[in-house]
């Protein structure tokens, strides 16, 4: 995989259907899977809720970044998503989430490194209110895959 | 204008410590101050701090929600702990509480 499509439109779901945070990282573990990025969505699922349980990855602005650090995903990636309601979070400002980027990163610490650029550097673009603005607006899958790209 | 250095890290090391990172350059850069942001994540340390940037700092600030790594680099310094959450929710008041560190 190189880093051009590292994320395609597998990567993107803009119906998601979720009823609560629990079946939203469920669902969205399942698409990693299909993508081909872990082999066990239901380990993977429950690795990403330990993790939220240390502290809350409701960021604000209605965005949520779960992640995990798991022995069962094979190569870092991600997938975003926007689900049909607002979702309780447990969020940093008290929104509720609509936005729901996750992460998933392997344990070995050396796969992968381009990847890991790409995910951090993602992180760091979710303080940028004009991005965010971006990305809320739009339902269209290339124009949000160009601004998770770019 | 103050002279900031900063380390981030959180637990995974994928997600926080690049948000608390791009956070705090943000505001310190609304405030007019100077910063440099040491990351301690998943790929290890990047944009160490020299020791030059080091002896030059007003302030530290350590946004970390573990421990950070190499710690004695700093000793001596006006040291913020805060957690990442807490720059991530609000940059702005992290940025004046170390610029307020350092008159005090």
């Amino acid at each position: 995989m190189s880093k051009l499509n590292f994320l395609t439109k597998d990567n993107v779901v803009l119906d998601l259907d979720a009823k609560n945070q629990k079946d939203a990282i469920s669902q969205l573990s399942n698409v990693l899977y299909k993508n081909g990025i872990l082999n066990d969505p239901k380990q993977f699922t429950e690795d990403v809720l330990k993790r939220e349980q240390m502290t809350t990855t409701g960021i604000g602005k209605n965005m949520a970044i779960p992640h995990g650090k798991s022995p069962t995903v094979k190569v870092p990636s991600m997938v975003f998503a926007k689900n049909k309601r607002s979702l309780d979070w447990n969020s940093l400002d008290g929104s509720k989430v609509n936005m729901i980027f996750l992460m998933a990163v392997t344990t070995k610490p050396d796969s992968g490194k381009e990847h890991l650029k790409m995910l951090s550097h993602l992180s760091g673009k979710l303080m940028d209110d004009d991005f965010v603005a971006k990305l809320k607006k739009t339902n269209d899958k290339d124009e949000i895959l160009k601004l998770l790209q770019n | 204008m103050a002279k900031i250095i900063a380390v981030t890290g959180c637990i995974a090391g994928i997600a926080h410590t690049y948000m608390a990172a791009a956070n705090l350059k943000k505001f310190a850069k609304k405030n007019g101050d100077d910063i440099k942001v040491e990351t301690q994540g998943a790929m290890g340390i990047e944009n160490r701090l020299t020791p030059d940037d080091i002896k030059n700092a007003d302030v530290v600030i350590f946004a970390v929600d573990t421990t950070v790594s190499e710690k004695e680099r700093f000793e001596g310094k006006k040291t913020l702990e805060v957690g990442t959450s807490e720059v991530i929710k609000d940059g702005e008041s992290v940025i004046k509480k170390a610029t307020d560190l350092i008159n005090s």
